[in-house]
């Protein structure tokens, strides 16, 4: 472990914390749309991709910077839309694992046309990768995008803490979250409330997937696949329904990844992943009842 | 006037009947009670008004118009408010946010004075309104439940069996609101297994029993328990 | 009586089985391709029905069961020679250990079905969404495992070197296997005192029923049969670790939604057909002729249209194509059989 240490450096730290943000984004899209329709979408993963590819088109057209991140988030939120009204919605009141493997589809769908349309070597979106560049801070060089992924990400999740709790929208959703069929009762609007937590769960992937294309120039159809499941196991680590615990799960996961993923010799932290994973079926085992059913503690079939 | 008609409603659950051919009234100013024993279909009728339960035939009239096919959501802001059985606050929201939510049912055109109305009926949610609702006592829940809904400034009120759970002492403050709120010039429809203390509340009540509409009680009737008891058993 | 009448929920799905196999001699050897495939995948999904049928509980972690089972029989039968040279990595154990084709299923049965118990143990207390997350875990685990581990098996290359000897009949034959055990099992008080816990749990319980222990025995019998149709196809091509994944348990999965999770006919019959289709519009990305028409589709068509079908079942027809029911004769005079039905069960 001392080594480990000696290892630790401010580059490879400020690159942890820069993932761990990115994925905190996610947890917080991924859970928003959980809490409103108990859904867990697979597919959150496929959303960040085609907005990638998005980006990729932006710049093979000649589009300025600013325009492709437009039409990168425009493209994310659209499809969320179109996600929500073909997939989501018929499939509300159904059980949660029918939901998933439902996504678990859509995903799957989604990923194979990205491979027709643009084989398995993709396509480049550069238009951020100037990113990648080093600043220089007191004589440490941080990579600007550690700096700008970590700021964005405090700013989106401060953005959307006022939201949820200055808001009637944020209280709407909340209570929605919490108790659906009693806020309805109330004369909160269901499908207002299922649409505005899908837009901001897409533009929370959008920002994550700006952010990952930095790295992550060559754009294929498994662009942001394994991060989402990275992001899921963390979510279910920290508590899939309670907001702050889900997001905190996201961050450390990625923060966990990007440290170990650093310092560590390739050789051990190859298996990071399955510890990983071990760790959310220990949390499962010791705690499923507090992150998946409600009061009843029925048990659920397929 | 804005008056709440049930017309012939009935309510199925699959083969079950819940309620069969119910009709009644009730006016602004009004507290009418139903009564009756465990199934009789009386919980099921609020929730049908609500939007929430099958119906099956007949009509739900507000003013005139008709309710039916509506989502809760839209019953809800069209003028009727519920405050359901087992009170179904938000404890993980503060009691102000609890009031904040009733005001999503608003109707178009109304002020927002909901707030300050549900805090002037039940002081003591001013008091608490930065806890927790899940801090608060049954009686104080039920307070807050009562004055969510009516946050909304509501035509028609109803409440699914408001003192259920609570010690007699409280069950008088919640009455006691009852009829302010009737005062107010509110429309009540109270469903409640209390019977005497709602014969003798109610400007009259109906018994409902098996899905079907027994007997009419005013207040009068209130000590007369062989007849309520025949009702009941009918 | 009503045992009889049971007999066509084996025979249906065991002739279909049959009929692919037969069908599969008599194309030519490019199409058969497709036949083996499809003959081996129903044994997957066969499992896969075993446990999440009979359940009610979603479980994603299926084909980590076949990926042992496909290492354990492979590693074993590559000769020694050729292990030094296409898995220098591997154990010395493994390495002068080389075992007969049969033996080798057996093992990959025998893996799988310790793993699962061993998964199993604790993860049988969950349910629902709980149990997918966990069970997915599994698979990540599983494949993370694989790949990089050099001393069992041959990481993120291809198996190379596994003698073929999954042919038209071989593959058939394990099809029948899991079939058959499939039906023995739903058949035992232990079937149906899981599928009694899955229609009404707490009722289950009442009963005496430990609901743990039954998913657990169905768990490890899935386990086995995945185990035993991943050693059946290590033997039918060179197996890579990325076609044990995800993908893999999406398809698998997709077919038996689409067939019907209820029963052993939907488990079949998903499988064949899907597998079907799949194969169909991956063979006509070579261009394939249909009543005179040329059609040719740009590849990964196939799992596409799988992905829709999954994904319209799921929506429109949630118990899939049989509706979770099984192959029953008609009833001719109701009420005598209804009666003698209850005489069996009382």
């Amino acid at each position: 472990m001392t080594l480990a240490f000696l290892n630790l450096s401010w580059p490879v730290f400020a690159d942890a914390l820069a993932l761990g943000s990115i994925y905190a984004l996610m947890a917080v899209g991924i859970g928003l749309v959980f809490g409103v329709l108990r859904l867990v979408n697979f597919a959150y993963g496929q959303l960040m991709m085609v907005g990638a590819f998005a980006l990729a088109f932006g710049g093979q057209w000649g589009l300025p910077n600013w325009e492709s991140i437009l039409f990168c988030i425009g493209v994310v939120l659209a499809l969320s839309l179109v996600m929500d009204r073909l997939v989501f919605r018929p499939l509300r009141g159904h059980s949660p694992a029918v939901m998933l493997v439902a996504t678990f589809a859509v995903a799957f769908i989604l990923q194979n046309i990205a491979l027709i349309a643009f084989g398995s070597f993709g396509k480049t979106a550069g238009a951020l990768a100037y990113l990648q560049e080093p600043w220089d801070i007191f004589g440490v060089e941080i990579r600007k995008i550690a700096i700008v992924a970590i700021a964005t990400a405090a700013v989106c999740l401060a953005a959307i803490q006022l939201l949820l709790t200055r808001t009637s929208v944020g209280l709407h959703m909340r209570a929605a979250s919490m108790d659906f069929g009693t806020a309805r009762m109330l004369g909160v609007r269901a499908n207002r409330v299922i649409t505005g937590a899908v837009l901001v769960s897409g533009l929370l992937a959008a920002v994550a997937t700006l952010m990952l294309s930095v790295e992550q120039t060559q754009v294929t159809s498994t662009f942001a696949l394994s991060d989402t499941i990275y992001v899921l196991m963390g979510v279910v680590l920290g508590g899939l329904n309670r907001p702050i615990p889900a997001t905190l799960g996201g961050f450390s996961i990625g923060f966990a990844f990007g440290l170990l993923g650093g310092i560590l010799p390739t050789n051990q932290s190859q298996y990071l992943p399955s510890f990983i994973f071990a760790a959310v079926i220990v949390v499962l085992l010791l705690r499923p009842n507090g992150l998946f059913t409600r009061a009843t503690g029925a048990v659920e079939r397929l | 006037m804005t008056a709440l008609v049930l017309e012939k409603l009935s309510v199925r659950y699959g083969a079950v009947d819940a309620v069969r051919g119910l009709s009644l009234e009730v006016q602004p100013g009004q507290i009418v009670g139903l009564i009756g024993p465990n199934g009789a279909g009386k919980s099921s009728t609020l929730h049908a008004i609500m939007g929430s339960a099958p119906i099956a035939g007949g009509d739900v009239l507000l003013d005139g118009r008709s309710l039916l096919k509506r989502r809760p959501e839209d019953v809800a802001r069209r003028g009727i408010a519920l405050v359901p059985e087992g009170r179904r606050i938000f404890g993980e929201l503060t009691v102000e946010e609890n009031l904040r939510l009733g005001l999503a049912g608003r109707r178009k055109g109304s002020n927002g004075n909901g707030l300050t109305r549900a805090y002037e009926l039940f002081p003591i949610l001013h008091e608490f309104r930065s806890r927790h609702a899940g801090a608060l006592s049954g009686g104080q829940q039920q307070q807050l439940a009562i004055g969510r809904a009516l946050a909304a400034d509501p035509a028609v009120l109803l409440l699914d069996e408001p003192s259920l759970g609570l010690a007699p002492k409280i069950v008088d403050v919640v009455f006691g609101a009852l009829a302010q709120i009737r005062e107010a010039g509110f429309a009540v429809l109270l469903v409640e297994q209390r019977a005497q203390r709602t014969v003798a509340l109610a400007d009259h009540s109906y018994v409902l029993a098996n899905g079907e509409l027994r007997l009419t009680l005013g207040p009068e009737d209130a000590g007369d328990t062989d007849r309520l008891v025949a009702a009941y058993l009918a | 009586m009503s045992q009889a009448r049971r007999i066509p929920e084996l025979l249906v799905p065991a002739l279909l089985i049959l009929a692919t196999a037969w069908l599969g001699l008599e194309v030519s050897t490019y199409l058969q391709a497709y036949f083996l495939d499809t003959l081996v995948r129903v044994a997957i999904v066969v499992a896969l029905y075993v446990f999440i049928g009979n359940s009610g509980v979603l479980s994603f972690g299926t084909i980590s069961f076949v990926a042992l089972g496909a290492w354990t029989a492979g590693v074993l039968t590559v000769p020694s020679e050729q292990k030094k040279f296409t898995m220098p990595g591997l154990s010395h154990f493994l390495v002068t250990h080389t075992v007969g084709n049969v033996a080798s299923l057996a093992l990959a049965a025998a893996a799988g079905g310790v793993f699962a118990l061993v998964v199993g143990l604790p993860l049988m207390r969950l349910s629902g969404l709980a149990a997918g997350i966990a069970t997915f875990a599994v698979l990540g685990i599983t494949y993370n495992v694989l790949t990089h581990e050099q001393k069992i098996g041959p990481g993120l290359n291809a198996f190379s070197g596994v003698p073929q000897t999954t042919a038209i009949w071989q593959a058939a034959i394990g099809g029948l296997i899991c079939v058959a055990v499939a039906y023995v099992y739903q058949r035992t008080r232990f079937g149906r005192m899981l599928r009694a816990a899955r229609e009404d749990p707490a009722a289950a319980t009442a009963s005496g029923i430990s609901i743990h222990r039954q998913r657990l025995l169905a768990f490890t019998l899935s386990g086995a049969l995945a185990g035993f149709a991943g050693g059946i196809y290590v033997h039918l091509q060179p197996l890579q670790v990325n076609g044990l994944y995800l993908d893999l348990t999406f398809i698998t999965l997709a077919m038996l939604v689409v067939g019907g999770v209820g029963s052993l006919l939907g488990a079949v019959v998903g499988a064949l057909a899907l597998n079907g289709i799949y194969s169909f519009f991956s063979a006509a990305t070579n261009t394939v002729d249909v009543f005179g028409w040329h059609l040719k589709v740009p590849a990964g068509t196939a799992e596409i249209v799988l992905g829709v079908l999954m994904a319209v079942v799921l929506i429109f027809r949630p118990n899939g194509l049989t509706g979770g029911r099984e192959f029953s004769l008609p009833r001719r005079r109701r009420r005598v059989a209804d009666l003698e039905k209850a005489r069996a069960t009382t």
